[in-house]
C-alpha cells in the first residue's frame, strides 16, 4: 500500500491516445460552438440581435461585436493552453515536479493586461450608455403601455411626428406605427405588472414598471416591420405578448395619422350594421370604438376599468389597419397576404401596409376562434370562477359564450374598421 | 461503527472548570438519545460527518427532482407551440427548477461538503456548534419538503425564482404557491445562516495548532469567504421575504402600486442578496477544483495566496454589482454606467483563478482520474461562462441579451459547468474518504463524457437561440420567428432538448455508479490514501473515526499531509522529491500518540424538533392561526429544552448507566 | 433565531486535552466561540434592520389618504420610552459586571430590572400602536403604515425575545442550571440587548426625530 504512484486499478493513471483525442475533439467542438454562436447560424431571424436596423441598435452592435470577438479569442487561447498542457504534461512516468507555489510575478502581467482590456471596453460602454439615454433630440413621442398581455400605444397631441403634428390623441395597440428615419421616443409605462419592451433590431429592451415612466429611443432606417416580444416575465401568457413596429415613410405615416383621426364611419353593409349592434351589446363595455353612438345617438364610452384588472382593453376603432391581434400574436392577414406586406421592399412597404386587412385577406379562422373562446386560445385569468374570486375583475378577455352567428356578425362589423 | 464515548464524570482539569451542572437535573424526564445504531443515530446526530452525508443525500435527491423539472421544460420547448405543459404548469416548472437547484441542491450540497470536510481539513474534531449544525440540516430538509408539497396543495409558485413584484403579489398570483415559496426559502435561509455562523467560528477558532490562515486548505478558504457572503446577504432576502409574506398574508402595502409602492424596491432587495448568491454557489466549487487540480497534477496550487485573495475579492466586489441584473429596469444612465464598470472589474479576480489553475497543471504530472476530468471540465466550461458574462457586463449589450436564452446559456455554463462540475469533482475525489469505497473509474469516465457532451449540447445552442432573439420563460416559441435555413432556432431548440436528455443520462450514470458501488457491493475498498493527496482530511482513516483524529496534528505547511510523505533530496541529477513515509505510517504514528480524553458532543432531540416546529408555523401562516400557535409552542419548548441541555450526555443516559470515568468506549 | 445563537455550545472537540468547558480557552484566536458567533449574528442583524429601515425611509412620506407621521407622533411619550430602553442597557452592564464577579444574587436582580425596563418599553409600544390604530393607522392603510409597523414591530419582537431570554436566564441562574460558563451567558445576552438598544436609537432618530 505504500506506493509512490497508485496502481491503475486504484486510480487509473493511463490515458490512452483515444481519450486524448476525445478531449481534443471536445475542445475543438466547444471552440467551434463559440465561433458558431458569434457568426449566428439562423439567417433572417426576425429578432436577431446582431442585425441592427436603426441608429440605436447599431450603436449597441458596434459596441458588442468587438467584445464578442475579443472574448472569442481569449476563449480559444485558454482552450489551446489547457489542451496543450493536458497533452504535454500527462503522466508518462516523469519525475515528480518540485513543489513550489510559483512565481507571483507571472500573474501580474495578465492582471494588468486584463485591466487594460476592460478599460478599453469600459470607456465606450459608458459613452454608449449615455448616448442611448439621450432624449433631447426627440422628434416624436409615443406612450407605450404594457398590461397583461398586450401593448397599447397612445400618441399624445404634439407638434412633431407627422407633418402638421398630431392634433388629437391616437390610441392603438399591438403594432406601433412610426415614421422611419425619425427619432421616436417611447415613454414606457405599465398598468399592472412589469413588462419589457424589446424590438431587437431597433434597440435594447426597457422595462415597463407600473408607477414609473421609462424612455426608450426607437429609430428605423427603412420602412418595414420589426418584430419584438415582451421580455420581462409577466404571468400566464408572457409567451403570448408580442409586438411589432411598423415603420412607414413620412408621407405614408402622415396618411396613417389622418386615417386614425378620421371621424367614425358608420357601416353601410347590412351584415355589418347588424354586427355593429351585436358589437355594442357584447364588446363595447370593454372595447372602445371612437365615435360610435348607441341608437339614441349617445356616444358609447367603454369602461374596461369595471371589468379588467389592468383597466384597459384594446381600442378597436381601426382594428383592420393593423396586421395582428390579441397581443400581436395572431395574424389578421392570411399567410400569403401577410408575406406580401412583411417581406415587401422598403420602398413598397408603406403603401402595402396602409392597405390594411381586406375581407379577402382576412385570417378569419384565428379571429373567429378568439371571439368564440379567448382563454382557450391564450391562457388568461378570466374563467367565471376566477373572475368571481377576484372581485369581478378578469385578467384578459373572458369567454363571452357567443353563438356562431353573433361571431359572424361581429366579424362583419370589425372588417369595416380600417 | 460510530463510537460514542462516555464522558468522564469528574472534570479532569479542576479549578479552571466552571461548576459542573448535572444534565439529568437540567431537563428531567428525557434521556439523551445516545445510541450509535439504527435510525436514531442519524435523526438525533450532531456529528458533522453524518450531517454532511445527510446534507449530500437529500440535496442529491432534490437535484434529481430539479433535473426532472428541467427535462420537462426542455421537452415542452422541443417543438414550436408544443403542448406537453400548460402555461400555468410551465411557469411553476421553471420557478421550481431554479429554486430547487439553487436553494435545495447547490447550496445544501456545498453545506454537505463544508460540514464534512472543513473540520477534517483544519484538524478539528467537530464544528463549533454541533447542535446548531443539526438544526441547520433539519431546517433545510423540512424547508425543501415544505416547498415541494405546494405541488400537491394548489400549485407551486409561478413567479419565477426572482419573484418580481407585483407579478408575484396576491392579485397576480392568487394560488398559495408564492406563500409556500416565501416561507420555504425563509426556512432554508435559517439553515444557511446558522450554518454560516457555525462554519465561520469553526474555521476562525478551531484550526489545528500551527495552521495559520495562510496555511489553510483552499477549499476551507473558499468556504470561509462564502459563509461571510451568506451572513451579510441572507438578512436582505429575509427582509424581502418578510415583506412578501406580510403583503400576501396580512395585506401589507409594500408592493401595491396603487398605494404608491415602487416595484424596484423588491428588485434591489432581491439582487443585493441574489448577486452574492451567485458567488455563494460558485466559490465552493472553485475551492474543490483548487484541491483536485494540485493533487492530480502533483504540484501545489499555483499562487495559493492569489487564489485565496481573488476569492475574497470576488466575494467583496460581488456585493457591489447587484444592479447589473437590472440594466433594463430603468435605473438611469449614471447607475447603469457605474454598475457596468463595477461588473467588469469582477472579471479580473476571476481571470486570476483561471490562470492559476492552468499554471498549476503546467509542469505537473497529470493523472486523468474522473475527479481531475471534472476539474479540467470546470476550467473550460467556466471560462466560456465567464467570457459570456463579460459580454453582458457591457450594459448596452446586456439590454439586448438580458431575459433571453443567451443569459440562460451564460449562467448554466457558470452554474452547471462551474458549480456542478466542481461538485462532481468533489464526489469522485472525496468519495473514498467519506464512504471508504472507490467509485468505479470507468463508469466515472462515462459519467464525465456524457455530462460534458450533454451540457454543451444543451446550453451551447442557447447562446444562439438567445442572440437570435428568443426570450426566456416562454412556454411556447412560434415557428414564424425561427428564421430561415436548416440551422434556425427550431433546430437549435431540438438540439438543446436532445442535449438535456444526454445530460440526464450522464447524471443517471453517476446514480448507477453509486448503486453499483454500495447497493450491489461491487465497490472497491479504498486504500488509505488513494490519490496521494495533500491535505489533512486524508491523514485519518477512511471513513474517519467519530472523533476524526486520534491526535490533533500540528501543521507546518500548506499541504501538510504531502510534506509529511515527501522530502526533497539532493541527488546527482539535482533535487528530487522522494516519498519517505507512507500514509499508513503517518496514521500509525498518530494512533500511537492518541489523545487521552476525547469528548465528543452528544446527540440531541431538539434540533429536529425545533425545525419541525418551524415548518408547522409555516403551514399555520398559510392555513390556520391555530396551527401556527401549535408550531410556535413547539418551537419555544424546543428552544428552552435546547438551552437547558448540556453539550454532553450524563452517564445516566447511557444504558446501562456508566460509572467508570475516563476513556471507555461505549458501543451502545 | 436569536435565542439559538445566544446559547453556549460545547467545544470539547476543540482540543483533546480540554475537558469540557466553554469559553475562549483553546481556540485558535483566543476569542470565545460563543462571542464570535454572537458578533456574527449581530452583524447579520444589522443588515436585516438595514433592509427594514431602507424600506421605511423609501415609504415614509407615502401615507396616501391615511394619517401621516406628523399627525401621529407623540414625541414626549416615545422619548420617555426610548430613555427607559437606554437605561436598561445600563442595568444590563451592571448585571454583566456582577456575573463576572460571581455574584448570582445581584446578577439576578439587575437582569430582572433590565427585563422590567424592556417590558416597559414594549408596553409603551403596544400603547402607541393601539392609539395609532384608533387614529386610523391600520397595518394596511398605506405604504407608510405597513412599513412603520413592520420596522418597529420587528424591533419590538427583538426586545420581547430579549426579555424572554433575560427571564429564562434569571430562572436558570436561580436553579443553577446553566450549562457552560455562566458569566459568558450573561455577557452574550447583554451583547444582544445592547445591539437591540443601539438599533432603537437609529430607528428613533430616523423615524421620529427627522421630519419626513
Amino acid at each position: 500500500m505504500t506506493r509512490n504512484i497508485p496502481s491503475p486499478e486504484v486510480a487509473p493513471v493511463h490515458d490512452s491516445p483515444r481519450r486524448v483525442t476525445r478531449r481534443r475533439v471536445g475542445l475543438a467542438a466547444t471552440a467551434t460552438g463559440l465561433l458558431v454562436a458569434l457568426a449566428g447560424c439562423a439567417r433572417n431571424a426576425p429578432q436577431d440581435t446582431f442585425q441592427p436596423a436603426g441608429e440605436n441598435a447599431r450603436s449597441i452592435d458596434n459596441l458588442q461585436r468587438p467584445v464578442f470577438y475579443i472574448a472569442g479569442v481569449i476563449g480559444i487561447l485558454v482552450f489551446a493552453a489547457v489542451g496543450y498542457i493536458v497533452w504535454r504534461f500527462k503522466d508518462r512516468g516523469q519525475e515528480l515536479p518540485i513543489q513550489g507555489h510559483g512565481k507571483p510575478i507571472l500573474e501580474i502581467g495578465p492582471i494588468v493586461l486584463s485591466a487594460a482590456l476592460l478599460l478599453g471596453i469600459g470607456v465606450p460602454t459608458v459613452a454608449t450608455v449615455f448616448k442611448l439615454a439621450k432624449t433631447s433630440d426627440t422628434q416624436c413621442v409615443v406612450i407605450v403601455t404594457g398590461q397583461q398581455w398586450w401593448w397599447e400605444y397612445t400618441y399624445p397631441v404634439q407638434p412633431g411626428c407627422a407633418a402638421g403634428g398630431i392634433k388629437q390623441p391616437i390610441v392603438t395597440s399591438g403594432q406601433l406605427v412610426v415614421p422611419a428615419k425619425t427619432h421616436v421616443l417611447a415613454e414606457i409605462q405599465s398598468n399592472d405588472v412589469i413588462h419589457s419592451y424589446w424590438i431587437p433590431k431597433l434597440n435594447g429592451k426597457r422595462d415597463a414598471v407600473p408607477g414609473r415612466t421609462h424612455t426608450l429611443r426607437l429609430e428605423a432606417d427603412q420602412p418595414g416591420i420589426y418584430s419584438g416580444q415582451c421580455t420581462e416575465f409577466c404571468g400566464l401568457s408572457h409567451a403570448r405578448m408580442r409586438m411589432q413596429v411598423a415603420a412607414l415613410d413620412q408621407a405614408h405615416f402622415d396618411t396613417w395619422v389622418t386615417n386614425q383621426t378620421a371621424p367614425y364611419q358608420k357601416p353601410t353593409d347590412p351584415a355589418a350594421i347588424t354586427g355593429e349592434a351585436t358589437f355594442q351589446a357584447n364588446c363595447s363595455r370593454c372595447h372602445q370604438v371612437d365615435g360610435m353612438a348607441d341608437s339614441a345617438g349617445k356616444p358609447i364610452i367603454s369602461q374596461p376599468e369595471l371589468y379588467v384588472v389592468s383597466g384597459s382593453a384594446p381600442n378597436l376603432s381601426h382594428l383592420m389597419s393593423r396586421n395582428t391581434f390579441a397581443g400581436a400574436v395572431w395574424d389578421l392577414l392570411t399567410p400569403a397576404c401577410r408575406d406580401k406586406v412583411w417581406h415587401a421592399k422598403p420602398e413598397e412597404f408603406s403603401e402595402l401596409y396602409l392597405q390594411g386587412v381586406s375581407r379577402e385577406c382576412l385570417n378569419e379562422k384565428d379571429l373567429r376562434d378568439w371571439i368564440r373562446d379567448a382563454p382557450a386560445k391564450k391562457p388568461m385569468y378570466s374563467s367565471d370562477a376566477q373572475i368571481a374570486s377576484n372581485n369581478g375583475l378578469s385578467r384578459g378577455m373572458p369567454n363571452l359564450k357567443l353563438k356562431d352567428d353573433q361571431i359572424s356578425q361581429i366579424i362583419d362589423y370589425l372588417v369595416t374598421r380600417k | 461503527m460510530a463510537i460514542i464515548e462516555r464522558p468522564s464524570t469528574t472534570p479532569a482539569v479542576a479549578g479552571s472548570a466552571p461548576s459542573f451542572v448535572g444534565p439529568a437535573d437540567a431537563y428531567g424526564a428525557f434521556r439523551r438519545p445516545v445510541t450509535s445504531r439504527g435510525w436514531r443515530s442519524w435523526v438525533f446526530t450532531v456529528d458533522h460527518k453524518k450531517l454532511g452525508i445527510m446534507y449530500g443525500v437529500v440535496a442529491f435527491c432534490f437535484f434529481l427532482v430539479g433535473g426532472l423539472e428541467a427535462l420537462l421544460i426542455r421537452t415542452q420547448l422541443a417543438a414550436p407551440d408544443n403542448t406537453v405543459l400548460s402555461a400555468g404548469t410551465y411557469n411553476q416548472m421553471f420557478t421550481m427548477h431554479a429554486t430547487t437547484m439553487i436553494f435545495l441542491f447547490v447550496m445544501p450540497m456545498v453545506s454537505g461538503f463544508a460540514n464534512y470536510m472543513v473540520p477534517l481539513q483544519i484538524g478539528a474534531r467537530d464544528v463549533a456548534f454541533p447542535r446548531l449544525n443539526a438544526f441547520g440540516f433539519w431546517c433545510f430538509l423540512v424547508g425543501g419538503i415544505f416547498l415541494n408539497t405546494s405541488w400537491f396543495l394548489g400549485g407551486a409558485a409561478d413567479g419565477g425564482w426572482f419573484m418580481y413584484q407585483p407579478n408575484a403579489s396576491h392579485l397576480f398570483s392568487p394560488s398559495h404557491g408564492v406563500d409556500y415559496w416565501a416561507l420555504g426559502v425563509q426556512i432554508t435561509g435559517i439553515a444557511s445562516l446558522t450554518g454560516a455562523i457555525n462554519l465561520i467560528v469553526t474555521i476562525i477558532n478551531m484550526r489545528a495548532p500551527g495552521m495559520t490562515m495562510w496555511k489553510m486548505p483552499i477549499f476551507t478558504w473558499m468556504v470561509l469567504v462564502v459563509q461571510f457572503l451568506l451572513v451579510f446577504s441572507l438578512p436582505v432576502i429575509t427582509v424581502a421575504l418578510f415583506l412578501l409574506t406580510f403583503s400576501r398574508v396580512f395585506g401589507g402595502q409594500f408592493f401595491n402600486v396603487q398605494a404608491g409602492a415602487d416595484p424596484l424596491l423588491w428588485q434591489h432587495l432581491f439582487w443585493i442578496f441574489g448577486h452574492p448568491e451567485v458567488y455563494i454557489l460558485i466559490l465552493p466549487s472553485f475551492g474543490i477544483v483548487s484541491e483536485v487540480l494540485p493533487v492530480f497534477s502533483r504540484k501545489p496550487l499555483f499562487g495559493y495566496k492569489f487564489v485565496a485573495f481573488s476569492g475574497a475579492a470576488i466575494g467583496f466586489v460581488g456585493f457591489g454589482v447587484w444592479a447589473h441584473h437590472m440594466f433594463a429596469s430603468g435605473l438611469g444612465p449614471l447607475s447603469v454606467a457605474v454598475f457596468s464598470v463595477g461588473t467588469m472589474m469582477i472579471a479580473i479576480p476571476t481571470g486570476v483563478k483561471i490562470i492559476n489553475w492552468t499554471l498549476t497543471m503546467w509542469g505537473g504530472k497529470l493523472r486523468f482520474t474522473t475527479a481531475m476530468l471534472f476539474a479540467i471540465g470546470l476550467v473550460i466550461e467556466f471560462t466560456i461562462g465567464g467570457l459570456s458574462g463579460v459580454t453582458h457586463a457591457v450594459s448596452p449589450s446586456d439590454t439586448q441579451q438580458t431575459d433571453t436564452y443567451y443569459i440562460v446559456a451564460h449562467f448554466h455554463y457558470v452554474l452547471f459547468g462551474g458549480a456542478i462540475f466542481g461538485l462532481f469533482a468533489g464526489f469522485y475525489y472525496w468519495w473514498p474518504k467519506i464512504f471508504g469505497k472507490l467509485l468505479n473509474e470507468r463508469i466515472g469516465k462515462w459519467n464525465f463524457w456524457l455530462m460534458v457532451i450533454g451540457m454543451n449540447l444543451t446550453f451551447g445552442p442557447m447562446h444562439m437561440i438567445g442572440l437570435q432573439g428568443q426570450p426566456r420563460r416562454m412556454v411556447v416559441w412560434p415557428q414564424n420567428l425561427t428564421g430561415d435555413g436548416l440551422f434556425n432556432l427550431g433546430f437549435w431548440n431540438k438540439v438543446a432538448t436532445v442535449g438535456s436528455y444526454i445530460l440526464g443520462l450522464g447524471v443517471l450514470t453517476f446514480v448507477w455508479n453509486v448503486t453499483r458501488t454500495h447497493l450491489l457491493r461491487k465497490g472497491e475498498v479504498a486504500p488509505l490514501d488513494p490519490w496521494d493527496a495533500r491535505t489533512l482530511e486524508w491523514m485519518t482513516s477512511n471513513p474517519p473515526k467519530e472523533h476524526n483524529f486520534d491526535a490533533i496534528p500540528t501543521v507546518h505547511e500548506v499541504d501538510e499531509f504531502f510534506h509529511r510523505k515527501y522530502e526533497e533530496v539532493e541527488t546527482d541529477h539535482g533535487v528530487r522529491l522522494v516519498k519517505t513515509r507512507s500514509a499508513e505510517e503517518i496514521l500509525a504514528d498518530q494512533e500511537a500518540h492518541a489523545d487521552a480524553h476525547i469528548h465528543m458532543p452528544s446527540p440531541s432531540y431538539w434540533p429536529v424538533v425545533l425545525a419541525v416546529g418551524l415548518v408547522i408555523v409555516a403551514y399555520g401562516v398559510i392555513y390556520s392561526v391555530l396551527l401556527a400557535v401549535v408550531g410556535a409552542l413547539i418551537t419555544l419548548g424546543a428552544s428552552f429544552a435546547w438551552a437547558l441541555e448540556p453539550s454532553t450526555a450524563d452517564p445516566s443516559d447511557f444504558d446501562p448507566p456508566a460509572g467508570t470515568p475516563g476513556k471507555e468506549l461505549a458501543n451502545v | 433565531m436569536s435565542d439559538i445563537a445566544a446559547h453556549p455550545e460545547v467545544i470539547h472537540a476543540v482540543d483533546g486535552h480540554d475537558d469540557g468547558h466553554a469559553g475562549s480557552h483553546g481556540t485558535s484566536t483566543g476569542l470565545s466561540n460563543n462571542k464570535l458567533a454572537m458578533w456574527l449574528f449581530l452583524g447579520s442583524e444589522c443588515l436585516l434592520f438595514g433592509g427594514l429601515i431602507s424600506t421605511y425611509m423609501l415609504y415614509r412620506g407615502r401615507n396616501g389618504t391615511g394619517p401621516g407621521p406628523d399627525a401621529l407622533w407623540d414625541i414626549p411619550l416615545t422619548s420617555i420610552s426610548s430613555f427607559v430602553l437606554l437605561m436598561s442597557s445600563l442595568t444590563m452592564v451592571l448585571a454583566v459586571s456582577h456575573a463576572h464577579q460571581g455574584n448570582d444574587r445581584k446578577t439576578q436582580i439587575w437582569l430582572s430590572v433590565t427585563a422590567l425596563l424592556g417590558a416597559t418599553f414594549v408596553g409603551a409600544q403596544v400603547y402607541e400602536f393601539t392609539s395609532f390604530y384608533h387614529e386610523g393607522l391600520g397595518y394596511t392603510t398605506s405604504l407608510f403604515s405597513s412599513s412603520f409597523y413592520t420596522l418597529t414591530g420587528f424591533h419590538g419582537v427583538h426586545v420581547s425575545v430579549g426579555i424572554i431570554m433575560l427571564m429564562a436566564l434569571v430562572a436558570m441562574i436561580g436553579k443553577d442550571k446553566i450549562p457552560g460558563n455562566k458569566a459568558e451567558s450573561v455577557e452574550l445576552i447583554g451583547l444582544y440587548w445592547h445591539f437591540v438598544d443601539v438599533v432603537w436609537i437609529v430607528i428613533f432618530t430616523l423615524v421620529y426625530l427627522i421630519p419626513a
